[in-house]
C-alpha cells in the first residue's frame, strides 16, 4: 500500500506546478494583446514563404520519395552517423564532427559553428523522406582529420556558391579555420 | 687419437692464418689512412638551383589532414628529386610565370596560429633561390579548398589575379612589376579566373554563361556577358577545365563528359560541345535526368591536363553514376582536340584525383593516389617511368613550364 502521506507530497508538488502554469499564463495575458498575438502570427506567416528561397537543391525536391532519388540515397543507411553512407551525408565534404568530438548538429569543444551554411537535399531511407541538411562547419581548429567523408549529390561547381561543399563555410567566426562538418536538418523538402 | 692431433693442427694452422690476415691488413691500410688528408672545416651556405628545364614542376600540397600547413613543392620530374619547397598556407593558390620569372602563392594565415588577425598574402618567389621577392597584403581571397582557377596569370605575367568572395565575388588585380593590387574587379554572381591575353579574363557565371573582363592601358575594366551555354542545374562545367591561358582557349568539360571548345576574349565564343564517351566509342553519357546511368565519366579534382603543341587532353575516367564528378580515375584517355578523336586508354595502377603534363617534346603526365606519391609516365604512350614516393600528402595539382 503506498503511504498516503507520499501521496499527498506528490499532490503538494503538482499543485506548486499549475500554480506555476497559471501564474504564467496570467502574467503573459496581462501582458500580451490579442493583437500582438496575431502580429507574431503574421511574422511567421511572412516568414514562411521566404524559406523556399534559400539555395535548395529544387530538382531532388520533387524528386523526392518514395523512391531514393539519387546513388548515394539508394545506398544510405540511417543508422550509424559516424559512418559517410549516413543518409545526412548525401553532399557532406570533410570531417565528420560525429568523429571528431561534436555530434551530427554539434561542435566538438573548443569549436564554433558557422551561422553561415549550403543547404544540400538528402534522402531518409527510413521515413523516405527527403529533407534539407545545413552543412554547417565547425570551425576554429585546424582540421579534425578523424572520419573523411565526400557525398557529392547535387554537389556544383563554385560558381553556383549556395550547392558547394568545397567553400570553406567558416563566415562569420572567429577565424576561418575548418576542424568538421555537421548535418543539421532545417526542414522537409517536399 | 690421430683425429684430435689433426684437428689440433688445423687449429693452430687457422689461428696463425688469422693473425696473418690481421697483419696484412694493418700493413696494407695504415699508411694508406695515415696519408688521407683530413676533412676541411665547412662553412653552411644555400642552394641556388641551376635554371629549369621542362621537366622542373611545382606541385601544389593541400595538407588535408591539417591544411593549415600547405606548401608547394618544386621536383624534377627527371632524377625524382624534391628541389625545395615554400610554404603556401591554409587553401593557398599558386601560378608560375609564363616565362618563368617567378611563381606565386597566394595564402592565409592568422597571427596567433588559429586566432588572431587575418592576413591574406600574396608572395613572390625567385624560382631558383626561392626567395620572396614581393610579400604583401591582399585586399581578401576566397577560402575554397584549393581549384587552380581562383588564381591566374596574364599571358605576359604583369598581371596576377586572386578569387575573392567575401563579401562579394571580386578579382583582385595584383601588378606584378609595382609589386601592388591596383584594382578589384567585381564579378557579381560570377567566380573562377580564365585568363585571356594580357590584361583580360573570363569568369564563369551561375547561369552557366561567362562574364569577360577587359582592362584597358590604365587598368579601367570592361565587362561584358555572353549567352549560358550550358545548364549548371543539368550538366555542370568543372572548375579545372584545361586552358592555353596565352592563346585564352579553354575547353570546358561537363561533368557528364561534353567538351566545349571556348576560345575567351572581350566575346568569347563557344562551339558546339562534343562527348568524350562518343569520341571513345560508347553512348554519350546521362546527365542528372539520368543519375542512375553507370558508365565512363570524368572525374577528380585536377581532373584534365592538356598539352598545347600537339592539342592533347588527357582526362581521368571512372566508371560511376551521375554525380561522382570528384571520384578519383583509374583510367586516364587520351584525345586529339582537333580530330575529336580517342588516342588511347591508359589504365592507371592507381587511382589519380590529378593529372598534369609537361609541355616539351618528351612530355611527362602526371599522377597521384592516396599515399601521396607522385607518379611519372611517359607522355608518348602512358608508360611508367618513375615513382616519386610519399612527396606530399594531398596533391591537388601541378603547375609545369609554358602551360
Amino acid at each position: 500500500m503506498p503511504n498516503p502521506e507520499d501521496r499527498g507530497a506528490v499532490g503538494v508538488t503538482r499543485n506548486g506546478l499549475d500554480t506555476m502554469a497559471e501564474r504564467l499564463a496570467r502574467h503573459l495575458a496581462g501582458r500580451s494583446s490579442r493583437r500582438s498575438a496575431l502580429a507574431r502570427l503574421g511574422g511567421w506567416a511572412a516568414a514562411i514563404p521566404a524559406f523556399p528561397l534559400l539555395p535548395v537543391w529544387r530538382r531532388d525536391a520533387r524528386a523526392a520519395a518514395p523512391a531514393a532519388p539519387s546513388p548515394f540515397a539508394a545506398k544510405a543507411q540511417a543508422k550509424d552517423d559516424t559512418k559517410c553512407d549516413y543518409w545526412r551525408y548525401c553532399a557532406i565534404d570533410g570531417n565528420l564532427c560525429t568523429t571528431c568530438g561534436g555530434g551530427v548538429h554539434s561542435c566538438p569543444p573548443g569549436t564554433h559553428p558557422s551561422p553561415t551554411s549550403w543547404i544540400g537535399t538528402c534522402f531518409n531511407p527510413q521515413d523516405r523522406r527527403a529533407y534539407l541538411i545545413a552543412y554547417r562547419d565547425c570551425c576554429g581548429q585546424d582540421a579534425c582529420n578523424e572520419q573523411n567523408c565526400l557525398g557529392t549529390d547535387g554537389d556544383l561547381p563554385t560558381y553556383r556558391p549556395q550547392a558547394n561543399n568545397d567553400i570553406i563555410w567558416c563566415f562569420g567566426t572567429g577565424s576561418l579555420l575548418y576542424n568538421c562538418s555537421t548535418a543539421v536538418i532545417v526542414g522537409t523538402a517536399e | 687419437m690421430l683425429a684430435d692431433r689433426r684437428s689440433r693442427v688445423a687449429r693452430r694452422i687457422s689461428r696463425s692464418l688469422a693473425v696473418a690476415s690481421v697483419l696484412t691488413a694493418i700493413a696494407a691500410h695504415g699508411p694508406a689512412h695515415a696519408a688521407e688528408p683530413i676533412l676541411q672545416t665547412e662553412e653552411s651556405d644555400i642552394v641556388t638551383l641551376p635554371p629549369g628545364g621542362p621537366h622542373r614542376v611545382l606541385v601544389e600540397d593541400g595538407v588535408y589532414r591539417h591544411s593549415k600547413d600547405g606548401r608547394v613543392y618544386v621536383v624534377d620530374l627527371d632524377t625524382g628529386r624534391l628541389l625545395g619547397m615554400v610554404q603556401a598556407a591554409y587553401n593557398a593558390n599558386m601560378v608560375a610565370d609564363p616565362a618563368g620569372k617567378a611563381f606565386y602563392v597566394a595564402e592565409t594565415t592568422w597571427e596567433r596560429g588559429n586566432r588572431g588577425k587575418r592576413h591574406d598574402i600574396l608572395a613572390a618567389y625567385d624560382p631558383r633561390t626561392l626567395e620572396q621577392v614581393a610579400d604583401i597584403d591582399l585586399p581578401g581571397r576566397a577560402l575554397i579548398t584549393p581549384k587552380k582557377p581562383d588564381m591566374a596569370i596574364g599571358a605576359d605575367g604583369h598581371y596576377v589575379y586572386v578569387y575573392d568572395s567575401s563579401p562579394t565575388n571580386a578579382v583582385h588585380v595584383y601588378d606584378t612589376g609595382l609589386k601592388s593590387v591596383v584594382r578589384t574587379v567585381d564579378v557579381p554572381g560570377c567566380g573562377l579566373i580564365f585568363p585571356w591575353g594580357n590584361a583580360g579574363f573570363s569568369s564563369i557565371c551561375g547561369d552557366g554563361s561567362l562574364a569577360n573582363v577587359q582592362m584597358d592601358a590604365k587598368g579601367a575594366p570592361t565587362l561584358t556577358r555572353t549567352p549560358p551555354f550550358f545548364v549548371p542545374d543539368r550538366d555542370p562545367v568543372f572548375e579545372h577545365s584545361p586552358e592555353v591561358a596565352a592563346s585564352g582557349h579553354v575547353w570546358f568539360i561537363s561533368y557528364s563528359g561534353l567538351i566545349y571548345e571556348t576560345t575567351l576574349g572581350a566575346q568569347s565564343s563557344v562551339a558546339k560541345p562534343w562527348s568524350i564517351q562518343e569520341a571513345a566509342g560508347l553512348k554519350a553519357a546521362s546527365d542528372t535526368r539520368a543519375p542512375f546511368e553507370v558508365t565512363w565519366r570524368p572525374g577528380g579534382w585536377q581532373l584534365a591536363a592538356l598539352r598545347a603543341r600537339d592539342s592533347h587532353l588527357f582526362v581521368l575516367m571512372h566508371k560511376g553514376t551521375f554525380w561522382t564528378h570528384k571520384d578519383a580515375g583509374s583510367e586516364l584517355w587520351e584525345l586529339d582536340l582537333k580530330t575529336h578523336r580517342l588516342v588511347r586508354r591508359i589504365p592507371l595502377a592507381a587511382r589519380s584525383m590529378m593529372v598534369g603534363v609537361t609541355q616539351d617534346a618528351q612530355s611527362r603526365i602526371m599522377l597521384t593516389d592516396e599515399a601521396g606519391d607522385l607518379m611519372v609516365l611517359d607522355g608518348a604512350d602512358g608508360k611508367p617511368v618513375r615513382k616519386i614516393g610519399a612527396l606530399g600528402d594531398a596533391l591537388i595539382f601541378t603547375a609545369a613550364p609554358g602551360e
